[in-house]
């Protein structure tokens, strides 16, 4: 009798927030329409319920305490567990009546569309070709700490795949569309990303899928993990929002964009519990120097609009021959790093060696020419699926090594 | 472990996120709305199996196509994915008889009684 007092309980609470949502929600003359709505759905439900909770238990994937039941079933469904539906169709439509009553006073059916395309343009915006770049460093590190797959690691390897890429790119698009505005070469209002009205929509859809997720990871771990995912999350934000735009701060913005790729590996790492160790830190170290290389690179091509636009960054202040310089450099430092750490550690040193190719015939560039390393930036995002390859084999032997 | 459940669930989800988006129902018609109903939704539903859970009514099953993963005791991590399609079936299937309901123009005698 248990579950039917416990069922009892939730659709009471159910049927009175219900009853007072539609009273208050619906318009005279629409309460009708709305409960003979919430009848035909509660028969639909009832018999997927029938269907497929009988299937369910029957592939056992559930069970119950048969001494708190009443013992009635439809099929294989206990009668008791109806009331899911039951409470969820009676209490949720009224709820969303309750919520839409404006709109629905004065719109019909496709009036709105003013947040028409915001989903299709943020996941666009969010370059899925690069999502691997984020979920990798996450999932690689933790798995290799903890070497099981757990709730934490999925939820964790979701959250940097998808939410975490729509924060950086939408909250970028947003604040770079007033520097576009005032960057002719960049198109002016047309070569805009995002057009005005789906900023707030984009910052908010970049509040409502990151923040429950932050949330549930630092619950899943301790002081290290906050930390860590706090820093992440400045990172995402202090790189493009107005006031701080840490992506015009020369240096600061190649520290800056190596924390987005460096931190969710931390993250994991945190979550792990891992012991650090000297190999860990030197790890961590050449893969940050491999992240502000990747992205002093990427400023080059944009020294001349940048300048015209009165933009910083690194390549603008320090030169377009200086900052080729400088990432082939930070590359080789972090290749000669990873000769440093424990076997099969020093096998990632190669990895160094096609992105130092790649540029270094841009060795004496100038500024006037600086555009055209656009040519090696391209090479260089596929560059990354190859060394994504090998940092797994390495992966993979150290995973046999140690096991 | 098994993903078949989880995957028919997402598949699930997937569905009637299509059916949504096909006919402006529920995300597409106010998604500020919708997204507060989904989460109320789902809330309760998890407290609901979180109180059977203590009772010691609820119990996980040892089902192959589970992944076999907890996020609390005899709470798999199936469960709230579940909910989340439990929520978005009653959603769909409640819009989508409102806007059948109001393809059918109301009979005289009804208007009449609605005014009594």
């Amino acid at each position: 009798m248990t579950y039917l007092w416990l069922a009892l309980v939730f659709i009471a609470a159910a049927v009175v927030a219900g009853v007072i949502f539609a009273r208050q929600g619906t318009r005279s003359g629409e309460a009708r329409k709305h409960w003979k709505a919430v009848g035909l759905a509660f028969a639909a439900l009832a018999v997927l319920t029938a269907v497929f909770d009988s299937i369910m238990i029957g592939m056992e994937l559930f069970h119950y305490d048969a001494s708190h039941i009443l013992g009635l079933t439809i099929g294989l469904a206990p009668i008791e567990d109806f009331a899911y539906p039951l409470a969820g169709a009676v209490a949720l439509p009224g709820l969303w009546m309750w919520l839409t009553r404006k709109r629905n006073g004065s719109t019909s059916p496709g009036g709105e569309s003013n947040l028409k395309g915001l989903v299709p343009q943020a996941l666009l915006a969010s370059r899925p070709v690069s999502w691997i770049n984020t979920a990798y460093p996450f999932a690689a590190a933790m798995l290799l700490t903890t070497r099981e797959i757990d709730w934490v690691l999925i939820v964790g390897t979701f959250y940097f795949l998808v939410p975490y890429n729509l924060a950086m790119y939408g909250i970028n698009d947003v604040f770079d569309y007033e520097s576009d505005l005032k960057n002719p070469r960049k198109g002016g209002i047309e070569g805009a990303l995002l057009q005005p009205h789906l900023h707030r929509p984009m910052l908010w859809l970049a509040a409502i899928t990151n923040i429950p997720f932050l949330l549930v990871l630092a619950l899943a771990g301790g002081p290290a993990a906050w930390i860590s995912l706090a820093v992440s999350a400045f990172a995402v934000v202090a790189y493009s929002v107005a006031g701080l735009r840490f992506k015009e701060r020369p240096v600061l913005d190649s520290l800056t964009s190596s924390t987005h790729f460096v931190s969710p590996a931390v993250v994991g790492l945190a979550l792990a519990d891992a012991d650090v160790t000297s190999g860990l830190l030197i790890l961590l170290a050449a893969f940050f120097l491999w992240g502000m290389a990747a992205h002093a690179f990427g400023a080059v091509q944009d020294i001349q609009p940048d300048r015209q636009a009165g933009i910083g960054s690194i390549a603008t202040v320090i030169g377009a021959r200086r900052t080729v310089r400088l990432a082939v450099g930070l590359w080789l430092v972090a290749g000669l790093a990873m000769l440093a750490t424990p076997w099969p550690g020093p096998l990632a040193a190669i990895i160094a060696v096609p992105y130092i190719v790649n540029c270094a015939p841009y060795w004496n560039v100038t500024d006037t020419t600086a555009a055209r390393t656009n040519v090696a930036w391209r090479r260089f995002i596929w560059l990354n699926y190859g060394s994504g390859f090998l940092v797994t084999l390495i992966f993979i032997l150290q995973w046999s090594l140690t096991s | 472990m098994g993903v078949l459940y989880l995957a028919s669930l997402l598949l699930g989800i997937t569905c009637m996120l299509l059916l949504d988006h096909r006919f402006r129902l529920f995300f597409w018609w106010d998604a500020k709305a919708a997204a507060i109903v989904t989460a109320v939704g789902v809330l309760f539903l998890l407290g609901w199996d979180l109180a059977g859970i203590g009772l010691g009514i609820f119990l996980r099953g040892e089902g192959t196509i589970a992944t076999g993963l907890l996020l609390a005791p005899e709470l798999p991590i199936e469960e709230p994915v579940f909910l989340l399609f439990l929520v978005l079936c009653t959603m769909v299937l409640y819009t989508g008889a409102r806007r059948l309901l109001d393809l059918i123009p109301a009979k005289r005698h009804e208007k009449e009684r609605e005014h009594v």
